[in-house]
């Protein structure tokens, strides 16, 4: 049997690995990803184990590697994809060489960053020096030029001094270059620690400089401090050390002034020539590392991942062999063996690994192969939970209810066209889009379920041919049933007129596929006519679609060997939604196939004849209402019959009472079963009995003492309760709960024609020619509308509910959903979620 | 009414702190990290940890100075981020926190300056947390009134500092005169503060700084014996939003050796408790310890309230102590010495 419809047959093995075949089969083992390994030493610290050190090595590559990338990234290097397959992960012995070469170019570029950084200080320093010696050029200019503000506050400082021309002269100053955003601070300070005996001037630096630490672009100012004395001298000083300011060396005279700028220039050329040289070094560095770093770090992380694996082993006494227990897949035991030859070739080891099977009492893992199309399904199953180990997979059914049910809540031609388009887009273009990896969340949402989208797509299109729906008007296809026979001023003269089925009007056969298009034209009764049509519909849908569900418990207890649950639970309930609810989706045919407006029918007086008119067709709810109270109405209608058969009243009835006689043998069944088996085993001896399947495993579990023997009765008992309570107060509510599908399809038919009749159609009423640019603005608003709202919102809000009714309303009939998942040892699945971590 | 209306500001902020605390350390991750070998595998087990890999790109030989400062750094991250995203008054209670800091920093570089250190040696050791901006000109001031006319006016430490400046000059005795007096404006400012809020922030809030003033105007009474401290300025230091106000601190005030302060403590349920199981001998628990895992205790109680803002104090506080913990345990790991390995004080 394929596993599509089970997961998977899982078997224990436990696999014997020479120590030095080891390393080699688990990467094989690795490449298949086949294989999910347990942790036999559970209770060992991570750095208590035996290839701690190996990891640690990995560790320190990465982190080499990862210095390298950020390097790389900081130049915008590109770098190269690998080309074609992933490497293989390397011989241990190999590790060896790649550490030393990643030792290599780490020191290399560390010791170019270093000097690249001195430089750059250097040139830093020179830069500001420059800009020192230009800018106070300005303020020694103000300062000779005489009768200005500094002249005068010069003298104010200096009042005391007898010999006035001298003044300015003995004046000592500072300058020096500090971060722009400190000035305020920094002012501040100055004035309040020398008590405002200092006079400053600045002036920004209008270019960015580079700081050489963080290579960020910082904005500074050049500042000059006058004073006077050695004691204020020391303080300023102290205050610019504080505020991280550097101070240079500035001459007096303008001749020296003007020759250190002169010096200064020379230097910087110099500079520039060494750090044009020192880039052009990192750069080769980094261009040739870029080459190589994506295909390091998959080998890194295989190695890493390999080591991580060899720590969850045992070693046997004689430390000869590693010991590994694992879950593989019973259809790949083959492949599982071949790899581990292959891996012991591969390590030159003579001495086979060994691999065996185990018996176990423990829940295997639930394990589903999937393909890129049903996978999307498959999580959709396991969002609500991991199937219990090889119960029934809802996942292959989903595949066609799952778009269809939405299709009928979201029934449009266009929408659903709109839809499918972008579906198959994304499905034709598959490959491109994957190789993209575009990591925003909401695109790999849609990416990730693009073949249910295009499901959905093409079934809401089919359904919107069925409504005969497309952006709320109708398609014509093959010329309506209906003909219109009134004269003109019949029309004129009246708002609504009603057209005789019983007449000329209808041409007496039905519009071939889907709702004839005269319906369009009825806007008294279309709305009723549909919500009749729909309801109907989706009450129809319902219940087979429970019923199935009802149907896959019956193979869950056939393979699970558990008969009493055959007979006690699955035999009533298919029972109790049958006789009570498919009961009623009977009712419904028989309606629409005895009653009819056909002509013959309708004018004729025949009693017979009148009694199969729609004039006489009951309603199907009250009807079902009466049955379940065991009353009738008597028709008020003297010329049509009570029942819609004969004999309706008794097996209505019957169905009834019979449906009833159900909930107490769903509700004691059971626990009935049980309990006298455990009497039986008591008598007998605690020897175990054929039908301890009971329990819900397949295999032997062991037989319960006697001494729980109350306390699991009356868990049996509360249990049961639940589950019968659930099941018939759910199957009310979970048919009714099924009428959504009319809901959301009636409030998107109406949405849809809420903004046809808003804008699309005032922008068309116009005739002349500004009415074309009315409707070219228009039509862009309704464009928008209907596809953010009518297919965006309302095709989620359709989604979510489609995944209710398959979660709760059809997985509760059968879906235990109490597994947990297989987790094969890959490396596909480790490389790609440390490559997204990175990210 | 205040609960309804706290989520608004800092509901988000608060689940964030929560969030923040489930990554303390358990007793279970100190049993593993007390059986490390070396460093690497102290590393190895922080990364299974929340701490996750915040040494991940340290080059190998780790030094125990490294994990400090990683440490730090993180924390210094997480309570930026808090600050950042908080609004009034929630903000100047974060700003509240940090003036502690700022005082150790203070502190730290009078002192360094003192002992004629440069200053660039001295900065890298200030917390960051009470990092300010003038903070790097500190040593331009040579008594406590310039240091206060030049440095601290700007700075929120300003109101704080108005009683130090009668000091005459700095001197060991006076910086550490300066420092308790700072402290002690401080721990009476924040205690007002929080009253002023009110609601659960003063209950849970008040009850840990009357422990924080109670806990310095003990230590200072036992460290001043023997110095030359006289009682009257001893007396003056003790902040007084504690517990002990005013009977304890009156009685501490006369106190002249350890006996009578552990007597003064006797009449105090808590704080005997804590006097009981301490001792200097081997084995035993310093008081200091003590008073450590009582704090702990204290703080961990502020997660049990919802709707106030002690959380944050106290998520900072609780990681300081964690830090702490994992540093001392690096330092025995790192110098082999495994007598004291277990003297941590467990949180949770």
């Amino acid at each position: 049997m394929g596993s599509l419809f089970r997961s998977e047959e899982m078997t224990l093995c436990q696999l014997f690995l020479q120590s030095e075949a080891a390393y080699a089969c688990v990467s094989e083992l690795g490449e298949l990803g086949l294989v999910q390994f347990r942790d036999l030493n559970p209770d060992v610290n991570a750095f208590q184990r035996k290839f701690v050190n190996e990891v640690r090595r990995c560790d320190e590559m990465e982190r080499k590697l990862r210095y390298l990338e950020k390097e790389i990234r900081r130049d915008g290097i590109p770098m190269l994809e690998i080309p074609g397959e992933c490497p293989e992960a390397p011989q241990p012995r190999e590790m060896i060489d790649l550490e030393a070469t990643f030792e290599k170019l780490e020191n290399e570029l560390r010791e170019v960053n270093q000097n690249a950084e001195a430089l750059k200080r250097n040139y830093l320093e020179l830069t500001e020096l420059k800009h020192i010696l230009r800018k106070t050029q300005v303020f020694f200019d103000e300062h000779e030029g005489g009768a200005n503000t500094t002249e005068s506050m010069t003298r104010a400082l200096i009042s005391d001094d007898p010999n006035r021309h001298m003044g300015h002269v003995q004046l000592g100053f500072v300058a020096g270059v500090i971060l722009r955003e400190r000035i305020p601070a920094f002012e501040r300070m100055l004035w309040r620690a020398c008590r405002g005996n200092v006079f400053l001037r600045q002036a920004e630096i209008d270019t960015p400089l580079e700081d050489p630490s963080s290579s960020d672009q910082v904005y500074k100012s050049v500042f000059i401090i006058f004073f006077q004395g050695d004691q204020l001298k020391t303080r300023v000083k102290k205050i610019c050390e504080g505020f991280r300011a550097t101070l240079y060396p500035c001459p007096e005279s303008p001749a020296d002034r003007r020759e250190m700028a002169m010096g200064v220039m020379t230097r910087i050329e110099d500079l520039n020539t060494v750090l044009g040289q020192t880039q052009d070094h990192r750069h080769r560095v980094l261009v040739a590392a870029a080459k190589n770093i994506k295909n390091w770090f998959v080998k890194v992380r295989k190695i890493k991942a390999i080591y991580h694996t060899l720590n969850l082993f045992n070693l046997d006494v004689t430390q000869k062999c590693l010991i590994a227990e694992c879950w593989v897949p019973a259809l790949d035991m083959e492949t599982i063996q071949l790899a581990l030859r292959r891996g012991t070739e591969r390590s030159g080891s003579s001495v086979p690994p060994i691999l065996n099977r185990m018996e176990t009492i423990e829940d295997p893992p639930t394990y589903n192969r999937t393909n890129k199309f049903t996978s999307a399904f498959q999580h959709l199953i396991y969002a609500y939970g991991v199937a219990t180990y090889r119960e029934v997979n809802p996942a292959p059914y989903t595949v066609i209810t799952f778009p269809f049910l939405f299709a009928v809540m979201f029934g449009d031609l266009g929408h659903g066209a709109i839809m499918a388009a972008f579906g198959f887009w994304m499905c034709y273009k598959e490959k491109p889009l994957q190789a993209k990896k575009i990591d925003s969340e909401i695109w790999n949402i849609f990416f990730g379920g693009r073949y249910i989208i295009l499901l959905m797509g093409l079934f809401s299109m089919y359904t919107g041919l069925i409504y005969n729906d497309i952006f709320s008007k109708s398609l014509n296809i093959f010329g309506s049933s209906w003909r219109n026979n009134y004269d003109g001023s019949t029309l004129q003269s009246n708002q609504l007129l009603q057209l005789n089925p019983d007449s000329k009007d209808y041409l007496q056969y039905p519009y071939p596929f889907g709702i004839d298009p005269v319906w369009q034209l009825a806007e008294a009764n279309k709305i009723i006519f549909m919500n009749g049509y729909k309801m109907k519909i989706s009450i129809i849908i319902g219940v087979f679609h429970m019923l199935f569900g009802v149907c896959l418990s019956l193979w869950n207890h056939l393979y699970f060997k558990r008969r009493i649950s055959i007979y006690v639970e699955f035999i009533p309930q298919i029972l109790f939604l049958s006789l009570l609810f498919f009961y009623m989706v009977l009712l419904m045919f028989i309606k629409w196939t005895t009653y009819g407006a056909t002509p013959g029918h309708f004018g004729s007086q025949d009693p017979e004849i009148v009694k199969t008119s729609a004039f006489c067709a009951p309603s199907i709810l009250i009807t079902f209402i009466n049955m379940m109270l065991f009353k009738h109405d008597k028709n008020t209608r003297p010329q049509c019959d009570d029942f819609m058969f004969s004999g309706q009243m008794f097996i209505q009835k019957l169905f009834v009472i019979v449906a009833l006689l159900c909930v107490p043998i769903m509700l004691f069944g059971k626990p009935y079963f049980i309990m006298r088996e455990q009497k039986q085993r008591a008598r007998q001896g605690h020897q175990p009995v054929e039908g301890n399947a009971e329990n819900g495993t397949a295999g032997g579990a062991p037989v319960p003492a006697s001494g729980h023997h109350d306390e699991e009765i009356t868990e049996v008992f509360i249990h049961q309760a639940i589950h019968t309570i659930e099941f018939v107060l759910g199957s009310v509510s979970h048919t009714a709960s099924y009428l959504r599908l009319w809901a959301l399809s009636l409030a998107h038919a109406q949405l849809a024609e809420v903004a046809w009749n808003m804008l699309l159609r005032k922008g068309l009423m116009s005739n002349d020619y500004q009415g074309g640019i009315f409707l070219y603005v228009v039509f862009a608003g309704w464009a928008a509308i209907s596809v953010s709202i009518l297919v965006l919102m309302e095709g989620l809000s359709a989604f979510l509910h489609t995944l209710r009714l398959h979660w709760v309303e059809f997985q509760s009939k059968f879906y235990g959903g109490e597994g947990y998942l297989f987790q094969p040892f890959s490396f596909e699945i480790i490389l790609d979620s440390a490559g997204q971590a990175e990210e | 009414m205040k609960g309804c209306i706290f989520n608004i500001d800092a509901g988000y902020l608060e689940g964030l702190c929560r969030g923040f605390k489930c990554g303390i350390l358990k007793q279970s991750d100190y049993l593993n990290l007390v059986q490390c070998e070396t460093l690497e595998d102290l590393k190895l087990h922080l990364q299974g940890t929340d701490y996750g890999t915040f040494l991940a790109n340290e080059p190998s030989p780790l030094s125990v100075s490294t994990i400090d400062d990683k440490l730090r750094e993180k924390l210094v991250i997480e309570f930026q981020h808090l600050r950042n995203h908080s609004v009034e008054p929630l903000s100047t209670f974060l700003d509240f926190i940090t003036y502690s800091y700022m005082i150790d920093n203070i502190i730290l570089l009078i002192t360094g300056t003192l002992h004629q250190r440069p200053i660039s040696e001295l900065i890298p050791k200030c917390h960051p947390l009470g990092s300010f901006e003038q903070m790097e000109a500190i040593h331009v001031a040579a008594t406590p009134a310039e240091l206060y006319n030049a440095v601290l006016v700007d700075t929120p430490l300003a109101p704080f500092f108005v009683d130090c400046i009668s000091e005459q000059d700095l001197d060991e005795m006076n910086i550490e005169i300066i420092r308790n007096t700072l402290y002690k404006a401080y721990w009476e400012a924040f205690y007002d503060f929080c009253k002023q809020i009110g609601g659960t922030t003063a209950d849970v809030m008040c009850e840990i700084l009357a422990f924080e003033a109670d806990r310095r105007a003990i230590i200072i009474t036992i460290n001043s014996f023997g110095t030359e401290l006289s009682k009257d300025d001893r007396a003056k230091l003790y902040p007084r939003c504690g517990k002990l106000n005013p009977d304890g601190l009156a009685a501490l005030a006369r106190a002249d050796d350890y006996e009578q302060v552990k007597a003064v403590a006797e009449y105090y349920a808590e704080y005997s408790a804590l006097f009981e199981g301490a001792g200097n001998n081997v084995g035993d628990k310093t008081l200091e310890d003590k008073f450590f895992e009582h704090e702990v205790s204290l703080n961990v109680h502020a997660f049990l309230q919802q709707f106030h803002f002690g959380v944050f104090y106290s998520y900072l506080k609780l990681k300081e102590q964690e830090c702490r913990n994992i540093v001392w345990i690096s330092e025995c790991v790192a110098q082999k010495h495994r007598a004291k390995i277990d003297n941590y004080i467990p949180i949770f």
